[in-house]
């Protein structure tokens, strides 16, 4: 797992989001909309988990997808 | 890169209140300078960002009155309320719910239940025989109020904290504030501020262990608290701590607002009901501690006696509002509301406090003004009106708007502050600090540090050793991690500053705990070495302020005279805790030790206290 000091995520990382990259179109309102900051874009612009373990678990982010390309798959695995 | 911005208004936090500040302010004058700033974004940040399911606590005639509200909040405060601020509330409740139908273009009936004649719907919740909680349809509730406030032309600056709440000769002047994803900062010249960001909801960690599993949003982290602490305003009932009944490891809420006014109750495995009603007073929560202290709990929350078609209202409105994450959560736990002791909770799993849903904060008065000229706060910052939830947050985040609008009518615009790029400079370097350090210590450890001590010192029961120690933790972990404290970006530079309010809130709460001198709100304030009310204590609060040798004070205030003659006290008891344990052990005259060790004091005298040996033998030269 590529964290620096168990902070940051890399794109490979365990997420409880799933992306649908087929369904995505990069449009970044997910990351624009998520109130704890936790979604940035990767590196060919999909968004991910940056900040993975803010994740309030509020489903903001799979409610502004304009193409329901975001899925929450379980709960984070502290709390699931 | 600094920029200098000049305002009339400065809104920090755009939560419910915040967002209803912005459209009043506006309709007193639509020219007034507005800069709303959000560390999140405005239209889904903040407790009610996914939406909300009720006004809990809401005064609409026919059904109830502005006295009701009165007689609700002084029974449950316990005579701490400053009755005029909740007959306010009582009295704009009409108009603010008149205002959501229309800010979220719902017509009467839509958005809140009514009856055949036309009249709202209330629901009996709460300990008074009065029906004061209105149903919601409001999921899409915070995006309608932020595009409202759009809509105003206030500039909206998300992901842009405040710092700080700068004053000159005691009034308000300016904020300080940072863009966390471009590293900007913005120094805002301003004659008003209202102060609307939440509560102080990131204090103590649950169970779980996970940082972020909190009841409320976890941006809400104490700051506001912080800052309006550093600019010399008041704050008060520190003392009266947020302890929740909630889905466990969720930290959802219970569900109790939703299913309690449904038929649903709170049940331990026994059958046994933890209190006779679901709200969240001190006294339920009394109830619920009681079930755990007698080792009979788990609790649950009792849905299956109800017919489907009601369970199928429950599970609607509370998997599609609020959290709307509940539904996969009690799929993954293989939870059904149709079957006996399947929705498990957990109580006080993280101490906190909150004016909203208890009754901790800046104190106001009924226009939501502080002791600081210019500053003003609602929602669950605000502990001028307590146990007001979103109804008081929306209320008096008008009310604020008001009066923060007339207010900045009426003085000049504060003056250039001189050496303004130095101390810029400055604030900013001392912000940035953990950004440089290498080697440090990662944000989420020293937080988790902070938390656990939080948590493990603060929960109820208290007593003055456990205050006491709760304070000296604040105070060594501001002093010795908080230097060493290392962020990786800007992202978690924040997380880095966020610690510095949970600290000085933890303080204050052991502060104001050891300050009021008895019990007071059945387990919020439960003092096991001073376990009953004290009639000099009726009446009058604990008032924390920043002292002029900047130490933390502490004084003993009369709340305004009470104009209504409701009851003040709630029906409760504290319990006698010295309970029989049954005969020890007894040692025989064999089990005698001798007074000194002669054995220890020659290896003493021949190691000293060094290390006995090496771990691996040294190497030879």
């Amino acid at each position: 797992m590529s964290t620096i000091n168990g902070v940051r995520y890399d794109e490979k990382d365990y997420s409880w989001l799933n992306f649908d990259h087929g369904l995505c179109v990069r449009c970044g309102v997910c990351v624009d909309m998520c109130p704890m900051d936790v979604l940035h874009f990767g590196e060919h612009g999909y968004p991910y988990m940056r900040y993975r373990d803010d994740c309030w678990y509020c489903d903001v982010c799979t409610f502004v997808c304009p193409r329901q390309a975001i899925s929450m798959n379980e709960l984070p695995y502290l709390i699931r | 890169m600094y920029h200098v911005k000049q305002a009339d208004l400065v809104i920090i936090g755009s939560g419910a209140a915040g967002t209803m500040s912005a459209i009043y302010a506006h309709r007193v004058d639509p020219k007034l300078k507005v800069v709303v700033l959000d560390k999140s974004k405005m239209e889904t940040s903040g407790g009610a960002g996914r939406g909300m399911d009720a006004l809990n606590t809401v005064a609409l005639p026919p059904y109830s009155q502005p006295e009701d509200v009165v007689e609700l909040l002084t029974k449950v405060t316990e005579g701490v309320l400053d009755q005029d601020v909740a007959y306010r509330f009582g009295e704009v409740c009409p108009r603010m719910v008149a205002d959501l139908e229309q800010i979220m273009d719902r017509g009467k009936g839509d958005l809140f239940p009514v009856d055949e004649d036309g009249n709202y719907q209330l629901l009996y919740l709460h300990p008074i025989n009065k029906p004061l909680l209105l149903p919601m349809d409001g999921e899409e509730m915070k995006r309608a109020l932020a595009h409202a406030v759009r809509e105003t032309g206030a500039e909206v600056m998300d992901r842009t904290p405040a710092l700080k709440i700068i004053t000159s000769d005691g009034k308000v002047c300016g904020v300080l504030a940072v863009n966390i994803r471009t590293g900007h900062y913005y120094y805002i010249k301003t004659k008003a501020v209202c102060l609307t960001t939440g509560a102080a909801g990131r204090m103590g960690l649950s169970s779980s262990g996970y940082l972020a599993g909190t009841y409320e949003f976890p941006g809400c982290s104490g700051d506001g608290y912080t800052m309006a602490y550093e600019a010399g305003a008041e704050l008060v009932n520190m003392e009266c701590f947020q302890a929740n009944t909630l889905l466990k490891d969720h930290q959802g809420p219970s569900c109790g607002y939703v299913a309690a006014p449904r038929g649903a109750y709170t049940i331990n495995p026994w059958e046994q009901r933890t209190w006779s009603h679901g709200y969240s007073s001190g006294d339920s929560k009394m109830g619920s501690w009681k079930r755990f202290a007698q080792g009979k709990g788990p609790i649950y929350l009792k849905m299956d006696h109800l017919p489907e078609e009601m369970i199928q209202i429950i599970e609607k409105i509370q998997w599609g509002n609020e959290r709307t994450s509940r539904g996969l959560f009690h799929h993954g736990r293989q939870q059904d509301y149709r079957n006996a002791n399947a929705v498990e909770l957990a109580f006080a799993e993280e101490i906190g406090v909150c004016g909203g849903h208890s009754s901790s904060g800046v104190l106001s008065d009924v226009d939501g003004a502080t002791c600081v000229p210019g500053l003003y706060v609602a929602g669950d910052v605000d502990g001028g009106l307590p146990h007001s939830y979103l109804g008081g947050a929306l209320a008096m985040g008008g009310i604020i708007g008001e009066a923060a609008a007339h207010f900045a009518a009426g003085v000049p615009e504060p003056a250039q502050r001189s050496g303004l790029k130095a101390w810029l400079r400055k604030e900013a370097e001392e912000f940035e600090a953990p950004l440089r350090r290498e080697g440090g210590l990662p944000t989420t450890l020293v937080e988790y540090k902070a938390r656990t001590r939080v948590q493990y010192y603060l929960k109820p029961p208290k007593n003055p050793v456990f205050m006491e120690k709760a304070a000296w933790w604040m105070e060594r972990i501001r002093q010795e991690d908080l230097p060493q404290i290392q962020a990786v970006d800007m992202h978690d530079l924040l997380k880095a500053h966020e610690i510095k309010s949970i600290l000085r809130v933890g303080e204050m709460m052991a502060r104001s705990s050891l300050f009021r001198d008895e019990s007071r709100w059945g387990y919020q304030h439960w003092r096991t070495d001073l376990p009953a009310k004290k009639p000099e204590w009726d009446r009058a609060w604990v008032v924390i302020k920043k002292g002029p040798e900047g130490g933390m004070e502490l004084e003993k205030r009369p709340v305004p005279g009470y104009k209504w003659d409701y009851p003040t006290a709630m029906e409760y008891a504290y319990p006698d805790l010295e309970f029989d344990t049954g005969p020890m052990f007894e040692k025989g005259p064999e089990w005698k030790n001798p007074t000194d060790d002669p054995w220890m004091k020659k290896h003493l005298d021949a190691q000293g206290m060094a290390t006995p040996r090496l771990f691996m033998p040294k190497e030879e030269d």
